[in-house]
């Protein structure tokens, strides 16, 4: 029997992030990915930023004083846009997993488009990305408005 | 013990609905008074001393840290498959998730304690 080492059939992240297989499935898929890989990053840099607090007033403000800048703003956008994404899309992902959504198994005709990838599905990735920019929209607000 | 990768996978999504809850919150926390004003030093230490708050607090850091290092557990796997990788980005996963909640929950206990002395 063939090992599983000896295999030649990995495409790594180039399979991963083609764009050309199944359409908005596909884009959503690693979106998906690339936003939790984005946010994890984030969680751990703002774990790191809080923890100036136990040094006292003077280590705040200066932890500030690099985060609370236009780019700062513009990161904390991207993240707002992220994990709203992020949350949305996986919503849509828990029901699916779950069975919802997924249509009725069919024949498989001509041009053999999956029921599974169904206009629910469309939908549900079309509202994460709307929520998304709104989101972010309400954080520019927020963030550049002196609210 | 072995946990079965189903289980898993319910953890993942229970960790991500209550993640919801929690940030949602702790977003809000912001968004009472001016957000530059909720960043002072005197109103970021006051939020910690409410102890219901810093609970909060800390679940977020839990909850987080499992499904985030956990999803990175998952995208780590989906790229290659081996005994040896799989346990490996398994152990490290885990150490990580370990590193980042016990760093988040000294921030929290260290923050909760300024001010009493």
């Amino acid at each position: 029997m063939e090992k599983m080492s000896d295999r030649n059939n990995r495409e790594g992240v180039k399979g991963w992030l083609n764009p050309g297989r199944y359409g908005w499935e596909r884009i959503a898929y690693w979106l998906q990915r690339l936003t939790g890989v984005g946010l994890l990053a984030y969680f751990v840099g703002h774990i790191y930023e809080t923890s100036s607090l136990t040094q006292g007033p003077d280590a705040w403000t200066a932890m500030l004083e690099l985060t609370q800048t236009p780019m700062g703003h513009l990161i904390l956008l991207l993240v707002i846009g992220m994990s709203t994404y992020h949350s949305a899309n996986g919503i849509r992902l828990i029901f699916t997993h779950g069975g919802k959504g997924l249509g009725k198994p069919g024949r498989p005709d001509y041009p053999y488009d999956a029921a599974s990838l169904n206009y629910r599905q469309k939908s549900g990735i079309w509202i994460a990305l709307i929520l998304a920019l709104a989101a972010m929209l309400y954080g520019a607000s927020v963030l550049f408005g002196g609210h | 013990m072995m946990i079965r990768e189903s289980q898993i996978m319910k953890i993942h999504y229970i960790t991500a609905i209550g993640a919801l809850f929690v940030v949602a919150v702790h977003i809000l926390m912001r968004l009472i008074m001016p957000y530059n004003m909720s960043l002072e030093y005197e109103n970021v230490i006051a939020n910690y001393h409410n102890i219901p708050y810093a609970i909060l607090l800390e679940s977020i850091l839990v909850l987080i840290a499992i499904h985030g290092f956990n999803g990175l557990r998952v995208i780590l796997l989906e790229l290659r498959q081996s005994k040896a990788w799989e346990d490996g980005v398994t152990v490290l996963t885990i150490a990580a998730m370990m590193g980042v909640i016990a760093y988040g929950t000294r921030t929290i206990i260290v923050a909760n304690g300024l001010g009493f002395e």
